[in-house]
């Protein structure tokens, strides 16, 4: 069994494909930015707290890439997935080939292998069409 | 502050020159500059030099080759906007009567940089570099919500591309000489969903070089000075203040600024040179650059508005798509046609009467921001 690493640290929380992105909310102006930073970069505040981001949004633009990237063969998926909390995160998304993409469909926060990297399994987000909402 | 002019401007023809080394594209850009300009290399007192992929202190291999050396030279780097970022730099050095003479030089070598044969992706280690993002796929997320959102087919966003070929096919510089059609362009091989290769411009290798001197002192070198109304450059805000990524916010503060400068409207451009990386993305920012309303975009492209002939021709270059796009060479590439343009010396696209100028660029991927960095040059007689 291969090690599993995340892709960067501090950008979510996860065991066993379970958990949770995090952000941070600035308690001064009410920003949530991901990742998180020490500093508002919205108003320069100081005084920010850690928050777990929605695990649920919808799909606001996505593409099939048709060429390799760095870590991926093609063709692939991307896509900005926008949260309720009013900002977007751009991720990898999976399950396009069973679930056709659609703009403004519901999506969900997986977290999964997205490569590997010598003896290490290299684990992150990924967005995947909402079981129960599929191609809605 | 000084009037800025530009008195010289050179090129090399653009296209897939592997055999030629960047520093020789450079050299041959700068030697036809300063030819045009009527002066010697003994005159200019400062150069800017953008590139992305050539390497350690390309701008003095490139004027080492032509007789210019033992100046104040600064290299520059700004993605897609370096060259234009290079010619800000050289504007300001002449408006604020710091140098007399200076020249501005953009080359690349797309053939044989890193990213050859790849779609570019951010600087090593960018969060959404690493999970896959590209100066592709990052357009192609603007044109996949474009046509959702504003029920815009793939063939309307191809007559983009067909315009600036059949504009290409009249400029002698130009990579590709070769109309094509909507068909061809839709039925391309898909490279970011919904972006085929033909909306996309090609990786080419050139450079251009433009020579500037101060109003006043012009009248010296040249009977045909063109003079630059506004230069801005602006870098990227944060993505979490872009509401619409059909929309680009620095775009328009940047070309909003430009105008304020210059003491022009959109109105007032009889010719423009932008960013059309991507078919798509002339549409957006003929909204962005005030040449349209939102909606409109598409209209003013089939009314031939647009196009050589029309009220206000865009790329008549080619643009990116077919004169090609040598990443830090574009932004001064722009300024070369548009300076022909103003001379009443573009041959075949010419645009009979051009007396205003716009050059728009924007480029550069970074986790976190809108884009890298955008310009915006109004030039005139």
């Amino acid at each position: 069994m291969k090690n599993r690493v995340p892709f960067r640290e501090g950008l979510f929380e996860e065991a066993a494909g379970k958990g949770s992105l995090i952000g941070a909310r600035c308690r001064q102006c009410g920003q949530i930015i991901f990742p998180g930073r020490e500093t508002c970069l919205n108003c320069l505040g100081q005084d920010l707290e850690p928050v777990h981001l929605s695990r649920n949004g919808k799909l606001y633009t996505y593409t099939i890439v048709h060429m390799p990237s760095e870590h991926f063969e093609s063709p692939y998926a991307v896509g900005w997935i926008e949260l309720k909390e009013g900002i977007k995160v751009f991720s990898q998304i999976r399950g396009w080939q069973e679930y056709p993409l659609k703009i403004g469909m519901d999506m969900e926060l997986a977290f999964e292998k997205l490569w590997d990297e010598a003896d290490r399994e290299v684990v992150g987000y990924v967005f995947r069409p909402a079981r129960n909402g599929a191609g809605a | 502050m000084r009037e800025v002019a530009i008195i010289g401007v050179g090129s090399t023809v653009f296209g897939k020159l592997p055999e030629k080394l960047p520093y020789q594209l450079g050299a041959e850009a700068a030697r036809a500059a300063v030819q045009d300009a009527g002066i010697t290399p003994k005159d200019i007192q400062f150069a800017y030099c953008a590139n992305l992929y050539g390497g350690m202190v390309i701008g003095q291999a490139v004027l080492g080759e032509i007789g210019i050396t033992d100046i104040e030279l600064t290299n520059i780097e700004n993605a897609c906007a370096g060259g234009a970022t290079a010619l800000r730099k050289g504007w300001w050095d002449i408006a604020s009567g710091l140098y007399d003479v200076g020249i501005v030089v953009g080359v690349e070598s797309m053939t044989t940089s890193p990213v050859a044969g790849k779609l570019i992706p951010p600087a090593r280690g960018d969060i959404t570099g690493e999970l896959g993002m590209n100066m592709v796929a990052r357009f192609a997320l603007s044109q996949r919500r474009y046509m959702d959102m504003f029920n815009i087919s793939l063939e309307q966003i191809a007559q983009v591309s067909v315009k600036n070929h059949r504009n290409g096919c009249l400029n002698p510089y130009s990579q590709y000489r070769k109309e094509l059609t909507i068909e061809e362009i839709v039925n391309s091989r898909p490279i970011c969903e919904p972006i085929t290769l033909l909306q996309c411009c090609p990786a080419t290798d050139g450079a251009a070089a433009v020579i500037l001197t101060s109003r006043d002192l012009a009248g010296r070198y040249t009977r045909k000075p063109v003079f630059i109304a506004a230069s801005v450059l602006k870098s990227g805000d944060y993505s979490f203040r872009w509401e619409d990524i059909t929309f680009s916010d620095m775009t328009y503060k940047c070309t909003r600024s430009a105008y304020e400068m210059a003491g022009l409207g959109p109105e007032d451009v009889d010719v423009c040179e932008l960013h059309d990386a991507f078919a798509v993305n002339e549409l957006l920012h003929y909204v962005e650059l005030g040449f349209c309303k939102r909606g409109e975009e598409v209209r003013l492209l089939e009314d031939g508005v647009t196009e050589l002939g029309g009220k206000l021709p865009v790329n008549t270059s080619g643009g990116l798509l077919s004169k090609g796009h040598p990443v830090s060479a574009s932004g001064v590439a722009q300024i070369a046609e548009l300076v022909w343009q103003l001379r009443g010396q573009a041959g075949g696209r010419q645009v009979t009467g051009a007396k205003v100028g716009l050059a728009h660029v924007i480029g550069g991927e970074v986790t976190g921001l809108e884009s890298g960095a955008v310009a915006v040059h109004i030039l005139k007689t």
